[in-house]
Protein backbone atom coordinates (compact mmCIF):
# COMPACT_ATOMS: atom_id res chain seq x y z
CA UNK A 1 0.00 0.00 0.00
CA UNK A 2 1.36 3.67 -0.96
CA UNK A 3 0.70 4.98 2.76
CA UNK A 4 2.85 1.91 4.20
CA UNK A 5 5.64 2.22 2.02
CA UNK A 6 5.72 6.08 2.86
CA UNK A 7 6.32 4.59 6.33
CA UNK A 8 9.21 2.44 5.76
CA UNK A 9 10.78 5.32 3.90
CA UNK A 10 10.24 8.06 6.32
CA UNK A 11 10.18 6.12 9.13
CA UNK A 12 13.11 7.55 10.46
CA UNK A 13 12.23 11.14 10.72
CA UNK A 14 9.55 11.85 13.37
CA UNK A 15 7.91 14.47 10.97
CA UNK A 16 7.31 11.66 8.67
CA UNK A 17 5.47 9.49 10.94
CA UNK A 18 3.48 12.24 12.94
CA UNK A 19 2.66 14.03 9.16
CA UNK A 20 1.11 10.26 8.42
CA UNK A 21 -0.76 10.19 11.61
CA UNK A 22 -1.97 13.48 10.89
CA UNK A 23 -3.23 12.67 7.36
CA UNK A 24 -4.60 9.37 8.27
CA UNK A 25 -6.93 11.36 11.37
CA UNK A 26 -7.83 13.51 8.83
CA UNK A 27 -8.87 10.95 6.63
CA UNK A 28 -10.87 9.07 9.12
CA UNK A 29 -12.65 12.51 9.89
CA UNK A 30 -13.97 12.88 6.49
CA UNK A 31 -14.53 9.82 5.91
CA UNK A 32 -17.00 9.72 9.05
CA UNK A 33 -18.51 13.04 7.80
CA UNK A 34 -19.19 11.36 4.82
CA UNK A 35 -20.93 8.07 6.82
CA UNK A 36 -19.58 5.76 3.67
CA UNK A 37 -20.53 2.25 3.44
CA UNK A 38 -19.09 -0.16 6.02
CA UNK A 39 -16.56 -1.91 3.79
CA UNK A 40 -14.65 1.51 3.13
CA UNK A 41 -14.38 2.12 6.52
CA UNK A 42 -13.51 -0.98 7.62
CA UNK A 43 -10.70 -0.59 4.91
CA UNK A 44 -9.77 2.65 6.58
CA UNK A 45 -9.25 1.14 9.77
CA UNK A 46 -7.24 -1.74 8.66
CA UNK A 47 -4.95 1.14 7.53
CA UNK A 48 -4.39 2.25 11.20
CA UNK A 49 -4.40 -1.14 12.42
CA UNK A 50 -1.55 -1.70 9.99
CA UNK A 51 0.13 1.51 10.95
CA UNK A 52 -0.05 0.46 14.55
CA UNK A 53 1.00 -2.87 13.63
CA UNK A 54 4.42 -1.21 11.79
CA UNK A 55 5.22 1.43 14.74
CA UNK A 56 4.80 -1.66 17.60
CA UNK A 57 7.77 -3.08 15.63
CA UNK A 58 9.60 -0.53 15.68
CA UNK A 59 8.76 0.63 19.43
CA UNK A 60 10.09 -2.82 20.04
CA UNK A 61 12.99 -2.99 17.53
CA UNK A 62 14.24 0.65 19.49
CA UNK A 63 13.69 -0.93 23.32
CA UNK A 64 16.29 -3.78 22.57
CA UNK A 65 18.69 -1.23 20.83
CA UNK A 66 18.62 1.09 24.12
CA UNK A 67 18.91 -2.05 26.26
CA UNK A 68 21.92 -2.72 24.21
CA UNK A 69 23.38 0.37 24.27
CA UNK A 70 23.16 0.86 27.91
CA UNK A 71 25.12 -2.63 28.30
CA UNK A 72 27.70 -1.44 25.80
CA UNK A 73 28.73 2.02 27.60
CA UNK A 74 30.82 1.25 30.90
CA UNK A 75 31.03 3.04 33.77
CA UNK A 76 34.21 3.48 35.87
CA UNK A 77 32.40 5.63 38.29
CA UNK A 78 34.96 5.90 40.63
CA UNK A 79 33.22 8.75 43.05
CA UNK A 80 30.27 7.66 44.81
CA UNK A 81 27.62 9.72 46.29
CA UNK A 82 28.52 11.36 49.25
CA UNK A 83 24.92 10.99 51.11
CA UNK A 84 24.45 7.02 50.82
CA UNK A 85 21.85 5.65 53.66
CA UNK A 86 22.78 2.15 53.30
CA UNK A 87 25.02 0.30 56.12
CA UNK A 88 28.76 -0.24 54.50
CA UNK A 89 31.32 -2.05 56.67
CA UNK A 90 34.73 0.22 57.73
CA UNK A 91 36.16 -1.64 54.95
CA UNK A 92 33.89 -0.78 52.01
CA UNK A 93 34.69 2.62 53.15
CA UNK A 94 37.99 2.76 52.87
CA UNK A 95 38.21 0.68 50.00
CA UNK A 96 35.74 3.53 48.65
CA UNK A 97 38.48 6.35 49.93
CA UNK A 98 41.37 4.28 48.77
CA UNK A 99 39.93 4.50 45.03
CA UNK A 100 38.85 8.26 45.43
CA UNK A 101 42.40 8.93 46.37
CA UNK A 102 43.61 7.14 44.10
CA UNK A 103 41.46 8.70 41.16
CA UNK A 104 42.41 12.57 42.60
CA UNK A 105 46.34 11.49 42.29
CA UNK A 106 45.61 10.37 38.19
CA UNK A 107 43.51 13.31 37.77
CA UNK A 108 46.61 15.61 38.23
CA UNK A 109 47.87 14.96 35.19
CA UNK A 110 44.86 17.14 33.77
CA UNK A 111 46.18 20.47 35.48
CA UNK A 112 49.55 19.77 33.32
CA UNK A 113 51.54 19.23 36.20
CA UNK A 114 51.50 16.36 38.51
CA UNK A 115 54.08 14.04 40.25
CA UNK A 116 55.41 10.84 41.76
CA UNK A 117 56.89 10.86 45.46
CA UNK A 118 60.07 9.44 44.73
CA UNK A 119 63.18 8.07 47.56
CA UNK A 120 64.99 10.89 46.88
CA UNK A 121 62.08 14.00 46.48
CA UNK A 122 59.85 13.89 43.37
CA UNK A 123 59.68 13.07 39.58
CA UNK A 124 57.22 15.80 38.05
CA UNK A 125 55.52 15.38 34.87
CA UNK A 126 54.57 18.25 32.33
CA UNK A 127 52.07 17.69 29.92
CA UNK A 128 51.35 19.84 26.72
CA UNK A 129 48.75 20.02 24.33
CA UNK A 130 47.52 22.36 22.02
CA UNK A 131 43.81 23.43 20.94
CA UNK A 132 42.92 20.42 22.77
CA UNK A 133 45.38 17.94 20.84
CA UNK A 134 47.31 16.94 24.30
CA UNK A 135 51.20 16.20 22.84
CA UNK A 136 54.30 15.63 24.48
CA UNK A 137 55.12 14.85 27.90
CA UNK A 138 58.68 15.62 30.00
CA UNK A 139 59.60 14.99 33.61
CA UNK A 140 61.46 16.79 35.72
CA UNK A 141 63.52 14.40 38.38
CA UNK A 142 63.47 16.98 41.72
CA UNK A 143 66.30 15.80 44.83
CA UNK A 144 64.43 17.15 48.01
CA UNK A 145 67.42 18.63 49.24
CA UNK A 146 68.95 21.89 50.62
CA UNK A 147 69.28 23.51 48.04
CA UNK A 148 66.92 21.68 45.62
CA UNK A 149 68.39 19.90 42.44
CA UNK A 150 67.82 18.95 39.42
CA UNK A 151 68.58 15.14 39.38
CA UNK A 152 67.81 14.40 35.45
CA UNK A 153 65.09 15.39 32.92
CA UNK A 154 63.54 15.15 29.47
CA UNK A 155 63.67 19.08 28.70
CA UNK A 156 65.36 19.58 25.33
CA UNK A 157 68.45 21.56 25.46
CA UNK A 158 66.93 24.92 23.22
CA UNK A 159 64.79 24.85 26.43
CA UNK A 160 66.44 28.02 28.64
CA UNK A 161 65.84 25.32 31.49
CA UNK A 162 69.02 26.55 33.49
CA UNK A 163 68.02 30.34 32.98
CA UNK A 164 64.50 29.74 34.76
CA UNK A 165 65.95 27.16 37.54
CA UNK A 166 68.41 30.31 38.75
CA UNK A 167 65.32 32.39 38.72
CA UNK A 168 62.86 30.31 40.80
CA UNK A 169 63.77 26.71 41.58
CA UNK A 170 65.40 27.85 45.23
CA UNK A 171 62.82 30.21 45.88
CA UNK A 172 59.26 29.59 44.23
CA UNK A 173 59.05 26.15 42.87
CA UNK A 174 54.80 26.42 41.77
CA UNK A 175 56.89 29.48 39.66
CA UNK A 176 59.52 27.40 38.27
CA UNK A 177 56.75 24.51 37.50
CA UNK A 178 54.35 27.06 35.53
CA UNK A 179 57.20 28.52 33.80
CA UNK A 180 58.86 25.65 32.46
CA UNK A 181 54.68 24.56 31.90
CA UNK A 182 54.49 27.47 29.69
CA UNK A 183 57.64 27.37 27.75
CA UNK A 184 57.21 23.41 26.92
CA UNK A 185 53.20 24.25 26.41
CA UNK A 186 54.49 27.06 23.71
CA UNK A 187 57.28 24.77 22.54
CA UNK A 188 55.14 21.99 22.11
CA UNK A 189 52.48 24.17 20.46
CA UNK A 190 54.77 25.58 17.63
CA UNK A 191 56.18 22.38 16.95
CA UNK A 192 52.46 21.28 16.31
CA UNK A 193 51.67 23.52 13.91
CA UNK A 194 54.74 23.55 11.31
CA UNK A 195 54.71 19.69 11.78
CA UNK A 196 50.57 19.75 10.35
CA UNK A 197 51.88 22.85 7.86
CA UNK A 198 54.13 20.05 6.46
CA UNK A 199 51.70 17.60 6.28
CA UNK A 200 48.24 18.71 5.65
CA UNK A 201 49.57 22.19 3.28
CA UNK A 202 52.34 19.70 1.33
CA UNK A 203 50.45 20.99 -2.17
CA UNK A 204 50.77 24.09 -1.54
CA UNK A 205 54.61 24.16 0.01
CA UNK A 206 56.72 24.84 -2.99
CA UNK A 207 60.01 23.59 -1.19
CA UNK A 208 60.57 21.76 2.30
CA UNK A 209 59.83 23.82 5.44
CA UNK A 210 63.28 25.41 6.88
CA UNK A 211 63.31 25.45 11.08
CA UNK A 212 65.39 25.38 13.41
CA UNK A 213 65.11 23.27 16.66
CA UNK A 214 63.17 25.57 18.97
CA UNK A 215 60.62 25.82 16.09
CA UNK A 216 60.57 29.59 16.23
CA UNK A 217 61.88 30.54 12.90
CA UNK A 218 59.98 28.99 10.21
CA UNK A 219 60.67 29.75 6.43
CA UNK A 220 58.89 28.19 4.02
CA UNK A 221 57.69 29.31 0.26
CA UNK A 222 54.30 28.63 -1.12
CA UNK A 223 51.60 29.00 -3.50
CA UNK A 224 48.85 30.17 -3.36
CA UNK A 225 46.87 27.42 -5.34
CA UNK A 226 47.95 23.89 -5.44
CA UNK A 227 47.97 23.62 -9.25
CA UNK A 228 47.83 26.58 -11.38
CA UNK A 229 50.46 28.94 -12.49
CA UNK A 230 50.29 31.79 -9.40
CA UNK A 231 53.33 32.57 -8.24
CA UNK A 232 55.48 31.63 -5.58
CA UNK A 233 55.31 33.77 -1.94
CA UNK A 234 58.62 33.10 0.76
CA UNK A 235 57.56 33.55 3.95
CA UNK A 236 59.34 33.77 7.24
CA UNK A 237 58.17 33.61 10.79
CA UNK A 238 59.92 34.69 13.90
CA UNK A 239 58.12 33.89 17.36
CA UNK A 240 60.17 36.08 19.33
CA UNK A 241 58.14 35.20 22.76
CA UNK A 242 59.14 31.49 23.27
CA UNK A 243 56.01 31.74 25.56
CA UNK A 244 53.68 31.94 22.91
CA UNK A 245 52.53 30.09 19.75
CA UNK A 246 52.18 33.10 17.58
CA UNK A 247 54.73 34.83 15.44
CA UNK A 248 55.38 38.39 16.58
CA UNK A 249 57.22 38.61 13.05
CA UNK A 250 55.95 38.07 9.88
CA UNK A 251 57.23 38.91 6.20
CA UNK A 252 55.96 37.81 3.24
CA UNK A 253 58.03 38.61 0.05
CA UNK A 254 57.31 38.18 -3.55
CA UNK A 255 60.34 37.81 -6.10
CA UNK A 256 62.39 39.49 -3.28
CA UNK A 257 60.60 42.36 -2.69
CA UNK A 258 58.88 42.83 0.43
CA UNK A 259 55.09 42.61 -0.16
CA UNK A 260 53.47 42.26 2.74
CA UNK A 261 54.60 42.70 6.57
CA UNK A 262 52.81 42.21 9.78
CA UNK A 263 53.96 43.69 13.33
CA UNK A 264 57.12 44.04 12.27
CA UNK A 265 59.81 46.54 14.22
CA UNK A 266 61.26 47.73 10.37
CA UNK A 267 58.83 48.77 7.30
CA UNK B 1 -10.79 4.08 15.90
CA UNK B 2 -10.30 6.35 18.51
CA UNK B 3 -8.62 3.54 20.73
CA UNK B 4 -6.18 3.13 17.83
CA UNK B 5 -5.40 6.40 17.43
CA UNK B 6 -4.35 7.05 21.04
CA UNK B 7 -2.47 3.52 20.62
CA UNK B 8 -1.10 4.90 17.75
CA UNK B 9 0.23 8.45 19.60
CA UNK B 10 1.06 6.24 22.44
CA UNK B 11 3.94 4.38 20.56
CA UNK B 12 5.33 7.32 18.76
CA UNK B 13 6.19 9.33 21.66
CA UNK B 14 7.55 5.79 23.36
CA UNK B 15 9.46 5.84 19.57
CA UNK B 16 10.89 9.63 20.29
CA UNK B 17 11.98 9.01 24.24
CA UNK B 18 13.71 5.99 22.99
CA UNK B 19 15.65 7.42 19.91
CA UNK B 20 16.47 10.03 22.70
CA UNK B 21 17.59 7.25 24.49
CA UNK B 22 19.64 5.71 22.62
CA UNK B 23 22.33 8.36 22.39
CA UNK B 24 22.53 9.46 26.22
CA UNK B 25 24.66 8.06 28.75
CA UNK B 26 22.69 6.45 31.26
CA UNK B 27 22.41 8.04 34.59
CA UNK B 28 24.48 8.32 37.30
CA UNK B 29 22.28 6.72 39.96
CA UNK B 30 22.51 3.34 38.21
CA UNK B 31 26.30 3.02 37.92
CA UNK B 32 27.25 3.80 41.53
CA UNK B 33 24.19 0.99 42.70
CA UNK B 34 26.70 -1.04 40.41
CA UNK B 35 29.59 -0.16 42.29
CA UNK B 36 28.75 -0.76 45.37
CA UNK B 37 27.35 -3.72 44.68
CA UNK B 38 30.89 -4.98 43.82
CA UNK B 39 32.22 -3.57 46.59
CA UNK B 40 30.17 -5.51 48.55
CA UNK B 41 30.47 -9.14 46.53
CA UNK B 42 34.16 -8.59 46.35
CA UNK B 43 34.76 -7.87 50.41
CA UNK B 44 31.73 -10.64 51.44
CA UNK B 45 34.11 -13.39 49.74
CA UNK B 46 36.70 -11.68 52.17
CA UNK B 47 38.02 -13.99 55.17
CA UNK B 48 41.25 -11.69 55.71
CA UNK B 49 39.08 -9.06 55.97
CA UNK B 50 40.83 -6.97 58.20
CA UNK B 51 44.34 -8.03 57.59
CA UNK B 52 43.69 -6.11 54.18
CA UNK B 53 42.16 -3.30 55.72
CA UNK B 54 45.24 -2.57 57.93
CA UNK B 55 47.66 -2.65 54.28
CA UNK B 56 44.90 -0.22 52.95
CA UNK B 57 44.46 2.17 55.35
CA UNK B 58 48.49 2.52 55.89
CA UNK B 59 48.59 2.87 51.88
CA UNK B 60 45.23 5.05 51.76
CA UNK B 61 47.06 7.20 54.41
CA UNK B 62 50.55 7.57 52.13
CA UNK B 63 48.59 7.98 48.95
CA UNK B 64 46.62 11.01 50.99
CA UNK B 65 49.96 12.73 51.85
CA UNK B 66 50.98 12.06 48.12
CA UNK B 67 47.74 14.20 47.47
CA UNK B 68 48.61 16.53 49.68
CA UNK B 69 52.36 17.06 48.41
CA UNK B 70 51.03 17.83 45.18
CA UNK B 71 48.71 19.93 45.82
CA UNK B 72 51.21 22.40 47.48
CA UNK B 73 53.61 21.58 44.78
CA UNK B 74 50.94 22.85 42.23
CA UNK B 75 48.93 25.17 44.37
CA UNK B 76 46.04 23.13 43.21
CA UNK B 77 43.84 20.73 45.17
CA UNK B 78 41.46 18.75 43.38
CA UNK B 79 38.65 17.32 45.86
CA UNK B 80 36.52 15.01 43.42
CA UNK B 81 37.31 13.33 40.28
CA UNK B 82 35.08 11.20 38.20
CA UNK B 83 35.51 9.36 34.80
CA UNK B 84 32.75 7.87 32.36
CA UNK B 85 34.00 5.96 29.50
CA UNK B 86 32.32 4.82 26.26
CA UNK B 87 34.03 2.48 23.95
CA UNK B 88 32.96 3.77 20.44
CA UNK B 89 34.66 1.06 18.27
CA UNK B 90 32.67 0.24 15.64
CA UNK B 91 33.19 -3.64 13.94
CA UNK B 92 34.44 -1.59 10.92
CA UNK B 93 37.34 -0.50 12.90
CA UNK B 94 38.02 -3.45 14.88
CA UNK B 95 38.71 -4.92 11.24
CA UNK B 96 41.27 -2.75 11.02
CA UNK B 97 42.61 -2.61 14.46
CA UNK B 98 41.56 1.01 15.39
CA UNK B 99 40.08 1.55 18.97
CA UNK B 100 38.38 4.88 19.41
CA UNK B 101 36.81 5.78 23.05
CA UNK B 102 35.06 8.83 24.28
CA UNK B 103 36.04 9.69 27.95
CA UNK B 104 33.97 12.06 30.17
CA UNK B 105 35.81 13.45 33.06
CA UNK B 106 34.55 16.01 35.46
CA UNK B 107 37.05 17.34 37.80
CA UNK B 108 36.29 20.15 41.02
CA UNK B 109 38.97 21.53 43.55
CA UNK B 110 40.54 24.94 44.12
CA UNK B 111 43.22 27.11 43.59
CA UNK B 112 43.47 29.35 46.76
CA UNK B 113 40.54 31.34 47.14
CA UNK B 114 38.87 30.48 43.70
CA UNK B 115 36.85 27.36 43.21
CA UNK B 116 36.55 25.78 39.76
CA UNK B 117 34.19 22.69 38.37
CA UNK B 118 35.22 21.17 35.28
CA UNK B 119 33.40 19.28 32.67
CA UNK B 120 35.56 17.92 29.76
CA UNK B 121 35.45 14.91 26.95
CA UNK B 122 38.45 13.23 25.52
CA UNK B 123 38.55 11.51 22.49
CA UNK B 124 41.34 8.84 22.15
CA UNK B 125 41.70 7.09 18.90
CA UNK B 126 44.28 4.52 18.86
CA UNK B 127 45.88 3.17 15.63
CA UNK B 128 48.50 0.69 14.53
CA UNK B 129 51.13 3.48 14.77
CA UNK B 130 49.74 6.28 17.19
CA UNK B 131 47.46 6.97 20.09
CA UNK B 132 45.85 10.49 19.72
CA UNK B 133 43.69 12.22 22.36
CA UNK B 134 42.37 15.13 21.92
CA UNK B 135 39.74 17.31 24.65
CA UNK B 136 36.76 17.80 22.28
CA UNK B 137 34.63 19.53 24.90
CA UNK B 138 35.10 22.16 27.62
CA UNK B 139 33.30 23.22 30.45
CA UNK B 140 34.00 25.12 33.36
CA UNK B 141 32.25 27.14 36.27
CA UNK B 142 34.47 28.67 38.25
CA UNK B 143 33.54 31.27 41.74
CA UNK B 144 34.19 33.61 43.28
CA UNK B 145 32.67 35.67 39.95
CA UNK B 146 33.73 38.67 41.63
CA UNK B 147 36.68 38.80 39.33
CA UNK B 148 35.46 39.96 36.19
CA UNK B 149 38.56 39.88 34.58
CA UNK B 150 38.44 36.01 34.74
CA UNK B 151 34.96 35.17 32.77
CA UNK B 152 36.05 36.83 29.79
CA UNK B 153 39.41 34.20 30.00
CA UNK B 154 37.02 31.00 31.52
CA UNK B 155 35.34 31.25 27.90
CA UNK B 156 38.24 31.84 25.74
CA UNK B 157 39.89 28.64 27.62
CA UNK B 158 36.28 26.69 26.99
CA UNK B 159 36.34 27.86 23.32
CA UNK B 160 40.32 26.27 22.70
CA UNK B 161 39.65 23.47 24.65
CA UNK B 162 42.81 24.56 26.20
CA UNK B 163 42.70 23.11 29.56
CA UNK B 164 46.35 23.22 30.12
CA UNK B 165 46.62 26.93 30.16
CA UNK B 166 43.20 27.35 32.19
CA UNK B 167 45.59 25.88 35.14
CA UNK B 168 48.56 27.80 34.18
CA UNK B 169 47.30 31.13 34.21
CA UNK B 170 44.77 30.36 37.14
CA UNK B 171 47.61 29.83 38.93
CA UNK B 172 49.58 33.13 38.26
CA UNK B 173 46.29 35.07 38.19
CA UNK B 174 45.65 33.77 41.74
CA UNK B 175 49.73 34.27 42.33
CA UNK B 176 49.42 37.94 41.28
CA UNK B 177 46.85 38.42 43.32
CA UNK B 178 48.29 37.22 46.43
CA UNK B 179 51.04 39.57 46.01
CA UNK B 180 48.69 42.31 45.47
CA UNK B 181 47.06 41.60 48.66
CA UNK B 182 50.47 40.98 50.67
CA UNK B 183 51.66 44.25 49.46
CA UNK B 184 48.38 46.63 50.16
CA UNK B 185 48.49 44.95 53.56
CA UNK B 186 51.91 46.33 54.16
CA UNK B 187 51.48 49.63 53.11
CA UNK B 188 48.46 49.33 54.84
CA UNK B 189 50.00 48.55 58.22
CA UNK B 190 53.41 50.71 57.63
CA UNK B 191 51.22 53.95 57.01
CA UNK B 192 48.01 53.65 58.49
CA UNK B 193 46.98 57.61 58.37
CA UNK B 194 47.77 57.74 54.57
CA UNK B 195 46.70 54.86 52.65
CA UNK B 196 43.19 53.63 52.32
CA UNK B 197 41.80 50.21 51.02
CA UNK B 198 38.06 51.22 50.14
CA UNK B 199 37.37 47.10 49.23
CA UNK B 200 38.96 46.07 52.41
CA UNK B 201 42.24 43.60 51.62
CA UNK B 202 41.21 41.95 48.26
CA UNK B 203 40.58 45.51 46.57
CA UNK B 204 42.06 46.52 43.17
CA UNK B 205 42.68 50.25 44.02
CA UNK B 206 44.33 51.80 47.06
CA UNK B 207 43.58 55.32 48.09
CA UNK B 208 46.49 57.74 49.27
CA UNK B 209 45.72 61.00 51.06
CA UNK B 210 47.32 62.63 53.60
CA UNK B 211 44.41 63.66 56.58
CA UNK B 212 46.15 67.23 56.89
CA UNK B 213 45.41 67.96 53.19
CA UNK B 214 41.81 67.26 52.46
CA UNK B 215 40.67 66.96 49.16
CA UNK B 216 44.11 65.48 47.58
CA UNK B 217 44.04 61.53 47.28
CA UNK B 218 46.05 59.87 44.97
CA UNK B 219 44.25 56.34 43.57
CA UNK B 220 46.61 53.47 42.56
CA UNK B 221 44.35 50.81 40.60
CA UNK B 222 45.55 47.74 40.02
CA UNK B 223 44.45 45.43 37.87
CA UNK B 224 45.07 41.75 36.76
CA UNK B 225 44.84 41.02 33.30
CA UNK B 226 44.87 38.00 31.47
CA UNK B 227 45.30 38.20 27.37
CA UNK B 228 45.05 36.22 24.17
CA UNK B 229 47.32 33.79 24.96
CA UNK B 230 47.08 33.49 28.63
CA UNK B 231 49.20 35.64 30.08
CA UNK B 232 48.76 37.19 33.12
CA UNK B 233 49.63 40.43 33.57
CA UNK B 234 49.56 43.60 36.10
CA UNK B 235 48.32 47.07 35.07
CA UNK B 236 48.54 49.88 36.87
CA UNK B 237 46.82 52.79 36.64
CA UNK B 238 46.49 56.48 38.89
CA UNK B 239 44.22 58.25 38.96
CA UNK B 240 44.61 62.29 40.71
CA UNK B 241 42.04 63.98 42.95
CA UNK B 242 42.87 67.22 43.20
CA UNK B 243 40.69 70.41 44.51
CA UNK B 244 40.27 72.69 41.56
CA UNK B 245 42.17 75.75 43.66
CA UNK B 246 45.36 72.86 43.29
CA UNK B 247 44.88 72.63 39.46
CA UNK B 248 44.80 76.04 38.66
CA UNK B 249 48.09 76.61 40.40
CA UNK B 250 49.49 73.99 38.78
CA UNK B 251 51.68 75.77 35.97
CA UNK B 252 54.00 73.01 35.18
CA UNK B 253 51.13 70.24 34.56
CA UNK B 254 52.41 68.05 36.77
CA UNK B 255 48.80 66.48 37.77
CA UNK B 256 47.93 66.58 33.87
CA UNK B 257 51.05 64.52 33.47
CA UNK B 258 51.17 62.54 36.66
CA UNK B 259 49.30 59.05 35.32
CA UNK B 260 52.03 59.05 32.33
CA UNK B 261 54.87 59.95 35.09
CA UNK B 262 53.51 57.24 37.42
CA UNK B 263 54.05 54.24 34.39
CA UNK B 264 57.47 55.72 33.19
CA UNK B 265 58.27 55.40 37.37
CA UNK B 266 56.74 51.49 37.73
CA UNK B 267 59.56 50.83 35.07
CA UNK B 268 62.09 52.02 36.68
CA UNK B 269 61.74 51.23 40.40
CA UNK B 270 58.86 48.31 40.05
CA UNK B 271 56.09 47.96 41.97
CA UNK B 272 56.65 48.29 45.52
CA UNK B 273 59.12 51.16 45.09
CA UNK B 274 56.89 53.44 43.08
CA UNK B 275 54.05 53.21 45.52
CA UNK B 276 56.39 53.39 48.33
CA UNK B 277 57.27 57.15 46.78
CA UNK B 278 54.31 58.16 46.18
CA UNK B 279 52.99 57.71 49.82
CA UNK B 280 56.22 59.17 50.72
CA UNK B 281 55.46 62.23 49.09
CA UNK B 282 52.08 62.88 49.86
CA UNK B 283 53.03 61.67 53.16
CA UNK B 284 56.52 64.40 53.87
CA UNK B 285 54.48 67.13 52.27
CA UNK B 286 52.08 67.98 55.45
CA UNK B 287 55.38 67.95 57.86
CA UNK B 288 57.35 70.89 55.67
Amino acid sequence: MELANTLSQDGESRGGVLAHLERLETQVSRSRKKMEEPQSAQAEESALGTRIHELRRLRDKLRAEVKQHQASVKASTTNVEPDQTLEITEQESLKRKWENVKAILQAYRFTGISGKLTSRGVCVCISTAFEGNLLDSYFVDLVMRKPLQIHHHSIPVFIPLEEISAKYLQTNIQHFLFTLCEYLNAYSGRKYQADRLQSDFEAFLAGPLQRNSLCNLLSFTYKAEPEGQSFPFCARLLYKDLTTTLPTDVTVTYQGKRKYCTFCSHD
Amino acid sequence: MDSQLVEARALEAEITALRRACVEPPAPGEDTSRVRKSFRETYQADSEGWELSKDLRSHLGHLESEIQFLSTLTGISIRHYSKKTEDLTSTEMTEKSIKKVLQRHRLSGNCHMITFQLEFQLLEIQNEESLSSVITDLSIIMEPTEYSELSEFVSRAEERRDLFMFFRSLHFFVEWCEYRKRTFKRFKEKYPEAVHLSEGASSSCMGIRNPSRPGFELVIVWRIQIDEEGKVLPKLDLLTKVPLQALELDKNGVIETAPLSFRTLLGVLGIEATLESLIKSLHTEASN
